[in-house]
């Protein structure tokens, strides 16, 4: 076996190593050759420039954590025009983002092979929607590629680079989250390739780069001839794979609802009955091994996730070409969640005329106890500065006479704030959606309208409503919530921390500086003070009663990284305790603050803190009424240097 | 053949994730194919969390509910909640920890003890306790419950290719100190559950 070095992502060829979906997509993309890689966090994606970023420096690429998606797409997209083989990576919801400059791309095509890598999420496991990214490929005419696993998303991206560069044209990588955020044993194929293109030469053409209406209609017709070229000729392996073939039975399985079909052929022991096309390329899907296949077919059932996409076109190329055959879809399989093993065992019995309900698995009886089990939603971790913050503005509210304030909100470990005892987000849309929901809202409602957002996704879309506020007297606080990093999607830095995403020093734009050249009268705050804090914020509310526009930063560090931060500098963080003898029950710290390092024992009488989770924030001895939470164990005396 | 379905759970933070990277990477040792589903993002913020891990060739990552061979607990309530996924005779090893989620109100771990003796080969083990006896780390009790999980369940250990290919895959994960304690951990855990 050959030997793994450290930076596993790195192994040579013939190694055997555990890589995560995402994992595999950056592997293939190095073995691919690219020189340029950008992307905005968000789950599922994540870890495909985490990935790479890691292993920039020694294969010698570019890449860099964008502003947001639509910025990323553009970097790439340029790289691309320029030469320079490269790959942009968001989750579904961020294609939307970068929507625009997508459409625009296919008309101008590419000149180096260039991926949109768009990690889904059926199943809403970290997302406000679980749209099909699919039908981008139709709306955008680029051609979508999905695996079915992690080994074949590794195989699959280098195919896909191969058709990018075929038709200049750029492709989408469509992943999930079950590939994304799977790992799989995988033998490594290629080798890092050792002369990596990161410098190329921009062709002036205008008639191609300038999308004025004359020349738009030109590439428009070049578009479509490369959409129809790969529908006649792209219908074979990896994209489309036909298994079994000559049977009268078919089984069309699109991405990762093959990797379902094969195992739930097995248990019901009817492998050899059918004939599977193995879809790769599900827009557009190519017409001829589709009719090949189904011309002698009794029935065909599609199996895919979500939308039916396969299914419609399926069905189309069937009408067009005047086979009866009976095509079956989504009747079996649902519209909504991720499919798995049992949902498409069932849907293969469905479509045998047998008895669905029947499977080889029997689920133990739920235990039902009382009280019952309860349910254990994300919640916001011990010392989270959200905590104080949304302590603090409620607090705040009260002492300023600020009545019944409407609290917008975002996208971010804060939206967590949605519930009790806080409720400082009450909408959540999408990125950017606090200021100008907030803002339209003021303009419309009595109550005073407060946006709460995140630091990064300020920068991602907040700058825009946030000018449109004081440009049209819109009259909503715009509250940032700075905690150094994007830290839902796991602390990558963005441009309020200081660091590319290489880990080089650069320029801050500190939000604040934003604020206040847009117009806003900007209070900053940290909010581990928790006193100091009110009075500030006391203060920004009376402000806006004046009619003033106000923004506030709260900016201290996520607790989880001030923890990591700690223990690699050796620094002892404070740990608190509640004082049996001054404690009175009162449980003001558990029922204003959340915090999960406070529990009630079973006799109910007395919080208690866990000590291995208490991050030494200080938030509950600040807010006890009676003094009886107390640091038991302190820290050292630079303790606080964690949280800087 | 039928894959053999480990599902991990616990609560975010406790460390399923690195337990599972530690298993798959003792199978790619032991030339066993492996998919292991995992939860990031959001749902990883102090939450419930589950990981299926799918050894045997195929690549559908999820194991059905009732399909579980061996599931490994670190928290008592996650135990509980997901104690459907097992099988018939399925073995639970469930760690001695009850984690109570902020403002709620929990069964005793008595409670649960029972319920799940009667759904399944219950094994218990306080591998917080144990893990700070051993490494003087209760992170290491991921590591310690692994080792435990090898002990009892024969199967299971096959398929890894015993406790020293284990041993040997901590090193695919951990790099200095860690990988010692790691191992410290493991061991204690195996330790405890043969000479049971």
């Amino acid at each position: 076996m050959v030997a793994i070095p450290a930076k596993y992502l790195l192994a040579p060829a013939g190694s055997k190593v555990l890589l995560l979906g995402n994992e595999a997509i950056a592997r293939a993309a190095i073995e691919s050759g690219i020189g340029f890689a950008s992307a905005y966090p968000g789950t599922p994606s994540t870890e495909i420039i985490e990935a790479l970023a890691e292993m920039a420096k020694d294969v010698g690429f570019y890449v860099e954590w964008s502003t947001n998606e639509k910025v990323a797409f553009e970097a790439a997209y340029a790289a691309s025009l320029a030469g320079v083989k490269a790959l942009v990576a968001m989750k579904h919801v961020g294609v939307n983002v970068a929507a625009d400059i997508l459409m625009s791309s296919a008309y101008a095509g590419t000149n180096a092979g260039f991926l949109v890598v768009s990690a889904d999420d059926p199943g809403q496991h970290s997302s406000q929607n679980e749209q099909d990214n699919r039908w981008y490929g139709f709306l955008a005419h680029i051609p979508v590629i999905e695996p079915w696993s992690p080994s074949s998303a590794y195989r699959l991206v280098k195919a896909a680079y191969e058709l990018s560069e075929r038709y200049r044209h750029p492709v989408i990588f469509r992943s999930t989250t079950r590939i994304s955020h799977t790992r799989e044993s995988i033998l490594l194929e290629h080798d890092i390739p050792k002369n990596i293109k990161t410098k190329g030469v921009f062709d002036r053409d205008i008639k191609r780069y300038v999308l004025i209406p004359a020349h738009g209609r030109l590439l428009k017709k070049k578009m479509m001839e490369k959409w129809n070229r790969i529908i006649e000729t792209e219908g074979r392996e990896p994209f489309i794979k036909i298994i079994n073939p000559g049977n009268r039975k078919v089984i069309i399985a699109s991405g990762i609802a093959y990797a379902h079909t094969i195992e739930a052929l097995e248990h019901l022991g009817r492998g050899n009955e059918y004939t599977i096309v193995r879809v790769s390329l599900p827009v557009p899907l190519p017409r001829k091994p589709i009719i090949e296949i189904c011309r002698e077919a009794s029935k065909v059932l599609v199996l895919e996730e979500l939308d039916p996409i396969v299914e419609q076109q399926v069905k189309k190329i069937l009408f067009d070409e005047g086979i009866e055959t009976k095509v079956y879809g989504k009747e079996y399989v649902p519209l909504n969640q991720d499919l798995d093993l049992d949902k498409v065992y069932r849907a293969i019995k469905a479509f045998e005329g047998l008895d669905p309900s029947e499977t080889p698995w029997r689920p133990r009886e739920p235990i039902k106890t009382e009280p019952p089990i309860p349910p254990r939603p994300p919640v916001m971790c011990p010392g989270c500065p959200h905590r104080n913050t949304f302590y603090i503005i409620k607090v705040a509210a009260n002492k300023a006479g600020l009545r019944n304030p409407v609290f917008t909100g975002d996208i971010g470990c804060y939206t967590l704030g949605f519930q009790k005892p806080f409720k400082t987000q009450e909408t959540s849309f999408e990125m950017g959606g606090s200021i100008g929901v907030a803002h339209g809202l003021s303009k419309t409602i009595e109550e005073p309208v407060i946006a709460v957002i995140g630091d990064s996704t300020f920068y991602h879309a907040g700058i825009p409503p946030s000018i449109n506020i004081v440009y049209n007297k819109g009259r909503a606080i715009v509250l940032v919530l700075d905690n150094y990093y994007t830290a839902m999607t796991g602390h990558q830095p963005h441009p309020g921390t200081g660091y590319t995403a290489i880990g080089e020093k650069t320029y801050r734009v500190p939000a604040e500086k934003i604020l206040e050249s847009i117009g806003f009268k900007t209070y900053v705050i940290n909010p581990m003070n928790v006193r100091e804090s009110i009075e500030k914020v006391v203060e920004a509310y009376k402000a806006y009663r004046e009619g003033g526009q106000v923004a506030i930063v709260s900016r201290m560090k996520c607790a989880l990284q001030a923890l990591r931060d700690a223990r690699r500098a050796g620094i002892k963080l404070p740990v608190y305790g509640i004082i049996e003898d001054k404690c009175t029950g009162c449980m003001v710290c558990v029922n204003l603050l959340a915090c999960p390092a406070i529990i009630v024992p079973e006799d109910g009488k007395k919080p208690r803190i866990l000590p291995e989770l208490c991050a030494g924030c200080g938030l509950c001895a600040q807010v006890c009424p009676f003094n009886a939470i107390e640091v038991i164990r302190p820290g050292d005396p630079d303790w606080i240097k964690a949280w800087m | 053949m039928t894959r053999y379905n480990v599902l991990l759970v616990g609560v975010g933070g406790q460390g399923l994730l690195t337990l599972g990277s530690i298993i798959g990477n003792a199978a790619i040792e032991n030339n066993v194919h492996v998919t292991i589903a995992e939860t990031h993002g959001l749902s990883q913020r102090g939450g419930s969390l589950i990981v299926h891990v799918r050894l045997g060739e195929g690549s559908s990552p999820l194991i059905p509910r009732g399909a579980a061979d061996l599931i490994i607990g670190l928290e008592a309530l996650e135990t509980a909640r997901y104690i459907e996924y097992a099988r018939e005779n399925a073995l639970v090893v469930m760690n001695e920890f009850l984690w109570p989620p902020p403002l709620a109100k929990t069964p005793s771990l008595n409670t649960i003890i029972d319920e799940a003796g009667k759904r399944a080969r219950l094994y218990i083990i306080n591998a917080n306790k144990e893990a700070e006896r051993a490494t003087g780390l209760v992170v290491t009790a991921n590591t310690l419950i692994l080792g435990y999980a090898i002990g009892v369940d024969k199967d299971f250990a096959k398929l890894l290719g015993g406790i020293d290919v284990v041993e040997k895959a901590l090193a695919r994960v951990f790099r200095g100190k860690a990988l010692g304690l790691n191992k410290k951990a493991l061991r204690r855990g195996y330790e405890l559950a043969v000479s049971q």
